[in-house]
């Protein structure tokens, strides 16, 4: 019916004919002028719309603003004034100002779309939405087309838009200019349309670099409307509630990863700080905020270490008790088992100790009296870890050596024995040298052995002689069950044989310190060369295929050897200890000539009285 | 947020690699972000282009970081800002690439009785 005419112009000779009439009121009063036939609508014609309801206004509104905006049918206007004659008088003062008032709005609107259409007719934009509204609502569906950018200024008064193109909001007739504003935030076309939209831009604008000036635009030093959108209360509690997530009571266990990195970088800047940087600059620290943790309330009864709930027999859900009695009918597996779940368990509770050792030693460094804290605390571990007989023949019932056979027990004990005070540490070396092949035998299933290495190689340097030697005997007693010595077991092995080079390394170096014989009791050195012949003997007569690679050969190894043994042998042992250099060969083959033991070793080991 | 006249754009990087540039204008606990006046950014190469994309709300599980733009170094960067087209264009191109490449490559393990699986989303692993 109405339809919305996009020539404005011609509408506009219309309205300021209508002012004109109106004796050149301003816009303000003009707006004045508009408020009120509202008001005197809703008093004196409120009759009129209560009785004749929606429908029949509608069309009034319409003939209205098709007579205000259309000269160019002549038809319509015809029909109109035939049906506006009868009911002009009761709504002539309003609504003409009304429809005037919205199309001025719309105009003005139109041509500088930065400016709040409300503040030109001097109203709230409360009022003129009252006023756009209860238009829409007197006619719904013919004044829609008519009045499409009527609520959209309603909507468009709020914190205004740097560029909003309230032509946006139109559904643009074929024949509309497209004024988009491709750079409007408020744009989201379809790629392709974009493209088209763009290619005719830049037909526009020939040979210029495509710049993005509207984005500039939008990056401009502008009073933001949006700046304090969060104020500093909330940016607080999204920190703290941050912080809060951070916040533990064992930092260390929780946390671990960026403490460690946290004390990394203050050891560094130390470092440097001593080392002349004055300036210390101090990093940032995370401060959490300190939050009372709140009673948590456990409404579902747990079991520690046990993933999900208990089972719960309820009258809503009986369950059937599980079934916890053993059936028997695999003693001895079980028994084995049984065993086994033994050891573990005892490897646990003596990793939690030892854990809590470790952190107690890190963190109470400075307190004098944690050293006390700490022997307790390890003497525990350690009476734990011991057997009580220690001349146990069994092998397999020694608690010590089942602990052993876990890979986590190795770890265990390797962690342990850094520990450990000087005696009880030598006291478990010496307890693992004496039943290394039994070790070795275990495990070959983990090869774990190798962890171990490191710590024992510590606790061998604190040995005394007497104790070394103690070790290495046991490597020659001959097992009772089996045919061969334990030597050679262990020196097929990599961990024996590095265990066994540390052992006579230190052994060499202990030696070489005491040079005056006098210090150790005769017995002791007959053994000490006993052995060190036997050994030398032993690599020598493998085959260099069998003997495993050490971790690491000592360097005093060969010329420890070449003062007990003779060239052959040494020739031997060097092929398998893999030393190259010539020199030091000579210079064994020089203190050879000139042992003075050499002879009565060398028939002894004949005689085969030496075992 | 210190200054309203200084407004800091902020740089997000969402899980499905798109580049977001706007004002940061609110965050929760969980990441979400509403970005104002957002520009999708995308790089192609020494070449990017801008895509304007509006008001974002973004859900904080798909945010891999923010962070905020120094707007003095963001003059001069060595990459090249070209047109939306261009750049879509480019990146289409840099797409067809890639993928006759994962062709060819999935064929030669094919003819081999190889197979790689294939990763639906970029990072699930």
């Amino acid at each position: 019916m109405a339809q919305y005419s996009p020539k404005l112009n011609d509408g506009q000779p219309v309205l300021e004919d209508y002012f004109l009439d109106n004796k050149n009121l301003p816009v303000e009063e003009m707006a004045v002028g508009a408020v009120n036939p509202l008001d005197q609508m809703d008093c004196r014609a409120d009759s009129n719309l209560m009785e004749q309801g929606p429908g029949s206004f509608s069309p009034q509104i319409s003939k209205k603003v098709s007579r205000i905006q259309e000269e160019e049918n002549p038809e319509e206007e015809q029909q109109e004034e035939e049906e506006d004659e009868e009911e002009k008088e009761g709504n002539e003062l309003g609504d003409p100002a009304v429809l005037s008032a919205i199309h001025h709005v719309q105009r003005r609107h139109k041509s500088s779309p930065g400016l709040k259409a409300s503040s030109m007719l001097g109203m709230s934009p409360v009022s003129l939405r009252f006023l756009c509204q209860t238009l829409d609502y007197f006619s719904p569906a013919p004044f829609q087309p008519t009045f499409p950018s009527a609520s959209s200024p309603a909507r468009c008064f709020g914190p205004q838009q740097p560029s909003p193109d309230p032509s946006l909001f139109y559904s643009p007739p074929a024949s509309w200019p497209p004024r988009f504003s491709l750079r409007s935030h408020l744009t989201q076309l379809h790629p392709q349309h974009q493209r088209i939209l763009l290619q005719q831009r830049e037909a526009q604008r020939c040979g210029h670099k495509h710049q993005s000036p509207r984005v500039g635009k939008l990056w401009s030093q502008k009073p933001d409307p949006y700046a304090d959108l969060m104020n500093q209360r909330e940016k607080d509690w999204v920190i703290k509630v941050q912080m809060v997530q951070l916040q533990s009571e064992n930092p260390r266990l929780d946390d671990y990863y960026y403490q460690e990195y946290y004390q990394k970088l203050e050891r560094k800047q130390a470092d440097e700080e001593l080392l002349g940087r004055k300036s210390r600059l101090e990093s940032p620290k995370l401060v959490t905020p300190y939050i009372q943790k709140a009673e948590t309330y456990e409404s579902v009864v747990r079991i520690e270490g046990s993933l999900g709930q208990v089972a719960v027999s309820t009258c809503f859900g009986p369950r059937r008790a599980i079934d916890a009695v053993p059936h028997g009918t695999q003693e001895q597996d079980t028994a084995i088992y049984n065993q086994k779940l033994q050891v573990l368990y005892r490897i646990e509770k003596m990793f939690l100790q030892l854990l809590k050792l470790e952190e107690n030693q890190k963190n109470m460094l400075a307190k004098p009296h944690f050293y006390e804290l700490q022997s307790k605390q390890l003497e525990k571990i350690y009476q734990a870890l011991r057997t009580d007989d220690q001349d146990n023949s069994e092998e397999a019932a020694n608690g010590f050596l089942q602990i052993l056979s876990v890979r986590k027990g190795k770890v265990l004990v390797a962690r342990l024995l850094l520990l450990l005070p000087r005696d009880q540490a030598v006291h478990l070396v010496l307890s693992i040298t004496s039943h290394l092949p039994f070790l070795i035998r275990r495990d070959t299933a983990d090869q774990a052995l190798h962890m171990l290495f490191k710590p024992l190689g510590k606790c061998i340097s604190l040995l005394a002689f007497n104790e070394l030697l103690q070790g290495l005997q046991g490597l020659m007693v001959l097992q009772p069950g089996s045919q061969e010595r334990p030597i050679t077991v262990v020196l097929q092995n990599q961990f024996g044989i590095s265990l066994l080079y540390s052992l006579l390394s230190h052994g060499e170096h202990l030696f070489s310190l005491n040079c005056s014989l006098e210090k150790h009791s005769r017995s002791d050195l007959a053994i000490w060369t006993n052995m060190v012949v036997l050994i030398a003997w032993e690599i020598s007569h493998m085959s260099a295929a069998s003997l495993a690679e050490p971790l690491i050969v000592p360097s005093n190894l060969l010329s420890l050897f070449c003062r007990y043994v003779d060239k052959q042998i040494v020739q031997q042992l060097e092929a398998r200890m893999e030393y190259a250099p010539m020199g030091t060969e000579l210079t064994c083959l020089r203190k050879l000539s000139c042992s003075s033991t050499y002879q009565s070793v060398r028939v002894e080991v004949q005689e085969g009285k030496i075992l | 947020m210190k200054d309203e006249r200084n407004r800091e754009k902020h740089l997000v990087l969402l899980r499905d690699g798109r580049t977001l540039i706007g004002y940061l204008r609110s965050i929760d606990q969980f990441a979400n972000l509403v970005l104002h006046q957002t520009v999708e950014r995308i790089h192609v190469g020494k070449k990017y282009g801008d895509i304007p994309r509006g008001i974002f709300v973004v859900r904080g599980e798909n945010v891999v970081l923010l962070g905020e733009i120094d707007l003095e170094k963001e003059s001069d960067t060595p990459l090249q800002q070209v047109s939306i087209e261009e750049i879509l264009e480019e990146q289409r191109v840099e797409q067809q690439t890639k993928q006759e490449a994962e062709k060819l490559k999935v064929q030669a393990l094919k003819e081999r009785g190889l197979s790689i699986p294939r990763a639906d989303t970029l990072d699930e692993y």
